[in-house]
């Protein structure tokens, strides 16, 4: 398919033109069909046989939480609802994958009531799409959010669209008992932390464990030190296409990481992300910069011994109080078949009680309601927690801040040549930056 | 072999059993052997994978050997619920394989049987559709399903969309223009005599379809059932867009359920793939023979 020549065909390739015509004239003919379909839409419920009558004590969810321990958190969480609320969620488990490569035809076709989906410009985009229900009412009712919880899920309207509950943070992990026998000191700049790698390298240690065979991963390393070196701002602007990628400030980061390449781990193209964090849990790396998740290649008698500081401070002027934190959630179809029982659930799952039972259940993850009970956090999670509490601004991960296409069809070929060929910067900006105003073009 | 018997002097046929060892032949066994191997190679490995466990293979590496484990197949087989995704396939694929071979042998039937002037239009008809890319269909398709209301006692989705009915009618529709062009070709060959005899005794042309045809065509039918269930079995593309209900997915799809969001446990994900497979091979191996049959019926006309 060809590269669309501007912003709005790009978009009306996403959501084709016809769908709000499309959605009259299937209600009418809904209406001519049966007549019971007119008054609610076509969104019926899922799953479950109920008459239309008994819709009032049951809402369904759209969940991407397939992985066993996440599952059967949702599902706690869910019984958690009932119980206080007297209504049933049908849940409607999809893989992650296939839910997120579907979203724009699941959105289009018969979306579930509630659906998990993700902060950020992803969210931003279906809300702009009007894909996705006005949330600002139950947040009025939410309280434990932080302000930056609420401007990550505030749509470009001003209005919240999404109710985060999870998170995690992206920061540089390493083993405890590794440091210790080494004598390493956290790093508080640039420069102790490349004079703490140049010592792991005379210990016989790779200093920074890295892989990129996924694509993402190698995300990571340019956000932070995009954060670090130009702020938060200009990460946001430089995603939304406003700035530009042949400026002497993404110069500045590709220049720095260059000078980092050498302390990571060579052959990083043909390593999945879980190999190098195998290499830190076998303490043949000293550090990995990594989502929270890494602590999944951890057996669970090393959890303790894993442990991790936010990347240092490389700009006094900008600090190191961003970081990336990508923040799961809940949004509300536009549509949605029991929209009372929806917006019951949204509050639920931004309160205090949702955020305990997930609390309770999932040592991987963190919340978002700040008043929940998180005694039985882990040091680790309480950690992550504090780092996230005390950060100025939470970006979302690179391609969660930006559109899909660029993020993919661009940015990781681009960032994989850069890993293969650190040299020539400025080929690499300027095919970078043409691309970008084929894909940004209003 | 009958060059031999025709020159005269044969040696009896059990002295001639050994033929000389020529280099040509040798060549041929190697490069045989070779290509078996390496078609073969990717399911070996895939079974080799799934017996071992991910922690050994962490460490060790995938080449190497060790760390036998039947645990991938029990985990795959609960985690990604394959029990209730195997009742959908079946949900999906038998009423679609039977529906297309009816519809498909009375298209072809007319086709085959009746002389008038759009004969052939009809049947490039379906075999051109045949060749039309599915995935050009999609957004029309899509749309098309989420605008066909369904009673709600045929699906709780209300719809075309996200229903066995839609999938069903999907891979009916995609599978008939391949099995029309098989089954008109194989009752062109029918002797016409038989149609003949039938007229004379006054059958009716539903009685000359039904009574006459059908059972002769069964060798045929038995083939492109034997190709169409596996076919349908391992069609993916069109229950991942056109369905939304997870619980709902056949087999094939489900199977992504053993990736995780993070993590993917390649030794699970082939255990998994085995598990998926072995249905088709199972119906490959008892019906073996009707499958190669099926790859060249139609090939010539009889």
């Amino acid at each position: 398919m060809s590269r669309p020549r501007s912003h709005a065909e790009y978009l009306s390739r996403l959501v084709p033109p016809s769908v709000a015509g499309l959605r009259r004239r299937s209600l009418l003919a809904g209406a001519a069909g049966g007549g019971v379909l007119l008054g609610t839409g076509l969104l019926a419920g899922c799953g479950d046989a109920d008459p239309e009558g008994s819709g009032s004590t049951t809402v369904s969810l759209g969940s991407n939480q397939s992985d066993p321990k996440p599952k059967e958190v949702t599902a706690k969480v869910m019984d958690g609802f009932r119980a206080s609320s007297g209504i049933t969620v049908a849940v409607n488990t999809v893989d992650h994958n296939t839910f997120q490569e579907n979203i724009n035809n699941y959105l289009q076709g018969k979306p579930d009531d509630v659906f998990m989906w993700f902060a950020g410009y992803r969210m931003r985009f279906f809300a702009g799409r009007g894909l996705a229900a006005d949330l600002s009412d139950v947040w009025s009712g939410l309280s434990g959010m932080s302000d930056a919880f609420r401007k990550a899920s505030t749509g470009d309207d001003g209005k919240q669209y999404f109710v985060p509950s999870s998170y995690y943070p992206w920061a540089v992990f390493y083993r405890k008992s590794v440091w210790q026998q080494y004598g390493y000191q956290v790093p508080k700049t640039l420069g102790e932390l490349t004079t703490l790698a140049a010592e792991m390298k005379k210990d016989g240690l790779s200093p920074i464990a890295f892989a990129d065979k996924d694509g993402w991963p190698a995300m990571g390393t340019f956000d932070i030190l995009n954060l670090r070196i130009n702020g938060y701002q200009f990460h946001i602007d430089l995603m939304a296409g406003k700035e530009s990628w042949t400026s002497g400030k993404v110069r500045t980061v590709f220049d720095t990481w260059r000078g980092l390449l050498p302390l990571h781990q060579p052959d990083s193209l043909g390593r999945t992300w879980q190999e190098a964090a195998q290499s830190l849990q076998q303490k043949k790396s000293g550090m990995y910069l990594l989502g929270l998740f890494v602590a999944q290649q951890f057996r669970d008698d090393e959890q303790d011994d894993l442990d991790f500081f936010t990347f240092p401070e490389i700009d006094p002027a900008v600090g190191a109080k961003a970081l990336d934190a990508p923040i799961d959630g809940y949004m509300m179809a536009r549509r949605p078949k029991a929209e009372d029982n929806a917006r019951k659930l949204l509050a639920y799952v931004g309160s205090k009680a949702a955020a305990d039972i997930v609390v309770k259940n999932d040592p991987s993850t963190l919340v978002a309601n700040s008043e929940a009970d998180t005694s039985g956090y882990t040091a680790l999670q309480r950690k992550a927690a504090e780092l996230v509490g005390s950060a100025t601004e939470i970006a979302q991960f690179l391609d969660r801040d930006t559109r899909p296409d660029f993020a993919s069809t661009v940015i990781i070929p681009a960032l994989q040549q850069f890993i293969r060929e650190p040299a020539d910067i400025d080929g690499l900006t300027t095919s970078i930056e043409n691309q970008k105003k084929s894909i940004f073009t209003d | 072999m009958t060059t031999a018997t025709r020159t005269g002097h044969a040696p009896p046929a059990p002295l001639r059993a050994r033929r000389p060892l020529r280099p040509a032949r040798v060549v041929l066994h190697v490069f045989l052997a070779a290509v078996a191997i390496g078609w073969l190679f990717p399911i070996l490995w895939a079974v080799l994978t799934s017996l071992r466990s991910y922690e050994y293979t962490a460490v060790h590496g995938y080449v190497s050997l060790g760390g036998w484990t039947l645990d991938n197949y029990l985990t795959a087989w609960r985690t990604a619920e394959f029990g209730r995704h195997l009742l959908n396939s079946v949900y999906i694929t038998v009423p679609a394989v039977l529906l297309t071979l009816l519809l498909a042998s009375c298209v072809a039937f007319v086709i085959a049987r009746f002389s008038w002037k759009a004969n052939l239009v009809l049947l490039g008809l379906f075999t051109a559709a045949n060749l039309l890319p599915q995935q050009a269909l999609l957004i029309p398709l899509f749309r098309l399903f989420t605008q066909v209301p369904l009673p709600a006692f045929m699906s709780d989705s209300e719809l075309l969309y996200d229903s066995y009915w839609g999938l069903i009618l999907v891979n009916v529709a995609f599978q008939c223009g391949f099995c029309v062009f098989v089954l008109s070709n194989y009752m062109k060959a029918l002797p016409r005599d038989l149609y003949e005899a039938a007229m004379v005794d006054g059958a009716s042309i539903w009685r000359q379809y039904w009574q006459v045809t059908m059972p002769l065509c069964r060798p045929a039918l038995a083939a492109l059932a034997t190709l169409e269930v596996t076919w349908i079995y391992n069609e993916f593309f069109w229950a991942t867009v056109l369905m939304r209900t997870g619980d709902k997915f056949p087999v094939t799809s489900s199977l992504n359920n053993l990736r995780g969001e993070f993590f993917t446990d390649n030794n699970l994900v082939s255990a998994g793939s085995v598990l998926v497979a072995i249905p088709t091979l199972v119906i490959f191996f008892l019906l073996q023979r009707q499958f190669v049959r099926g790859l060249t019926l139609g090939a010539s006309k009889g």
